[in-house]
């Protein structure tokens, strides 16, 4: 599936969502990531990412696509981050 | 030639005895499998305020967790309801003869249920059963012929068992 | 899970565990290690033992390839799948001849098949070379010993790849094969995606209880992991061939695409990525399979042929390689 994540956390943990983030996603923009992936990784990642937020705090939010094909997306202005199949 | 059992080899049989067969040979799927990995979190996530978690017994088997006179296993669902009891029962006949008398408690998260188990004579007699039969199944030099199951969809071998070619023309 | 590929001069580490690409000009770059399959390294990369660690951990594989783009090596992380009994199988299926020869001769069975399915779709210009093809293919099944079955599988290579001259158009032609180096730019095609098929194949072999070195069609005492040439020969045609077909055909590559260094062409950069970009698009291509009733990938096509592979070795069903129905 794809799935895009947001995060609105408080300054000490934004860096570990952050860090979190990158070892399954792309980074697209601050405090945005998305990308593919399976379910059961989804379910780890989530877990983690539940270990590191303050529940009354923190917010993170997750959207789902399971196909890809059923997502349009446009950007305006610079394309920031990507999924780079060359570097 | 007997080997020591493991836990998920119990559990195994009374899934599909050509899984069982096929995880004692190595052959494993289990690593990248969704339903595994969300198995793993479910086990990490469930009762992190029990200080024994996850004991391994004499290098051979491990429990979840031991609270007070019970041996705990989390599982998401009742669906293999069965081989839950089988594993557990395992664990509470291996325990048993070390000395540690305990009662069994599965918990399904998500319908929010425990079943509590007990090593009666009876199901003490059902599992030596199962266990001579699981170490019969293992000398056997091929595997179980493939059979389809109501729950093979789910299964981390589906690929492995079903890849295969249509007879042709 | 996805590939990347390197073609700049950099240095990859490992940063808040996971994979990172720095490169002077672009700055930094995360690559997020639970998703990453394999990392093809085409330019000067600087790397250490602390990346390596964290690859092993992931399950990720290095593929370099040297400056002319020609594959040199892989870094394999310690192999997870180990089935000390499936690698006594497949060995005995190597030391009996009979056993070896029936594997052997169901790869070029296979590989026969998917080029006939190459040539039929251009029925019209190459009626005769597919007769030629025929008339050889039956011979496969009679042989007696691999370099016999080598013989002809060398044979119908020749006819089918001269056959290109009349589906390719524009002006690459097809005079001989070169391998070592590729002395034009159709073979230069070649070459490169046949690399690209051996690391592919050895990604998927990996990720199997197969040993890579028991092969069958060619001997396991090459220096190559062997059983990635003989699984290769199966999907070569199959997605090698038709992706070159469409690549000159369509002009995505053209003869600017081809550097000659006295003698050995090869692709450029330009020309390299190019291939990569459709290649990537071709193995996530999916098919509905037939008796997984799912949708599969061409890529989950080869890891779907290790499965029957170990299938065979264990005595629990008879190989049957693949022939594309689609």
């Amino acid at each position: 599936m794809y799935v895009i994540i947001t995060y609105d956390v408080g300054e000490k943990r934004v860096y570990k969502v952050c860090k979190k983030l990158r070892e399954y996603l792309t980074w697209t923009q601050n405090s945005v990531f998305e990308g593919q992936i399976g379910k059961g990784k989804l379910t780890q990642c989530m877990h983690e990412l539940d270990n590191i937020i303050h529940p009354q705090h923190d917010s993170i939010y997750l959207y789902q696509v399971n196909n890809q094909n059923h997502m349009k997306k446009t950007v305006f202005g610079r394309e920031k981050g990507f999924d780079d199949l060359f570097l | 030639m007997t080997t020591s059992i493991s836990g998920v080899q119990v559990y195994y049989y009374s899934v599909c005895k050509r899984k069982l067969w096929l995880f004692s040979k190595g052959i494993t799927f289990e690593n990248e499998h969704d339903r595994v990995l969300e198995g793993k979190v479910l086990h990490e996530r469930s009762y992190p305020y029990l200080e024994r978690k996850e004991q391994l017994i004499d290098n051979t088997f491990k429990i979840d967790a031991v609270e007070g006179e019970y041996v705990r296993e989390v599982k998401i669902s009742s669906k293999m309801a069965n081989a839950d009891r089988m594993q557990v029962l395992y664990y509470l006949d291996q325990l048993r003869q070390r000395g540690v008398n305990k009662k069994g408690l599965i918990s399904y998260t998500k319908e929010r249920k425990t079943e509590e188990i007990e090593l009666t004579p009876v199901e003490e007699r059902k599992l030596k059963e199962s266990l001579q039969k699981i170490l019969d199944l293992l000398d056997q030099p091929i595997p179980p012929p493939f059979k389809r199951l109501p729950y093979c969809n789910q299964c981390a071998y589906h690929s492995f068992c079903y890849a295969r070619e249509e007879t042709e023309e | 899970m996805s590939d990347h590929y390197i073609f700049s001069r950099g240095r990859l580490k490992r940063k808040h565990n996971t994979i990172y690409f720095e490169s002077g000009e672009e700055g930094q770059k995360a690559l997020p290690v639970e998703r990453v399959d394999n990392l093809h390294i085409f330019g000067e990369v600087d790397l250490n033992s602390k990346l390596l660690n964290l690859l092993t951990k992931y399950d990720v594989r290095l593929h370099f390839y040297n400056y002319y783009g020609f594959y040199t090596g892989t870094y394999y992380p310690r192999t997870k799948n180990v089935s000390g009994f499936t690698v006594v199988q497949q060995s005995m299926h190597y030391l009996d001849p009979k056993k070896r020869y029936y594997m052997a001769s169901a790869f070029v069975e296979s590989g026969v098949h998917h080029m006939l399915r190459n040539l039929r779709r251009h029925k019209e210009k190459t009626g005769s070379y597919v007769d030629t093809i025929q008339a050889e293919r039956v011979k496969i099944p009679d042989g007696r010993t691999i370099p016999e079955l080598m013989g002809v599988e060398g044979r119908i290579r020749q006819t089918y790849y001269r056959s290109f001259n009349e589906i390719l158009k524009s002006d690459f032609i097809f005079t001989k094969r070169s391998k070592q180096p590729p002395a034009d730019p159709l073979n230069a095609l070649i070459s490169f995606g046949n690399s690209l098929m051996y690391t592919t194949v050895l990604a998927e072999v990996y990720k199997t209880a197969l040993d890579p070195t028991v092969s069958f069609l060619h001997e396991p005492s090459s220096k190559r992991f062997s059983l990635s040439l003989d699984v290769a020969e199966i999907f070569k045609p199959l997605i090698v061939d038709p992706l070159i077909v469409s690549l000159v055909n369509n002009r995505v590559i053209g003869k600017k695409h081809f550097e000659d260094f006295e003698g050995i062409v090869l692709l450029n950069d330009q020309g390299k990525q190019r291939f990569i970009q459709e290649w990537e698009k071709k193995l996530a291509t999916t098919v509905r399979h037939r008796t997984l009733k799912r949708k599969v990938s061409y890529r989950m096509f080869i890891r779907l042929e290790c499965y029957k592979m170990i299938k065979h070795f264990i005595g629990d069903e008879p190989y049957r390689p693949l022939k594309a129905w689609w």
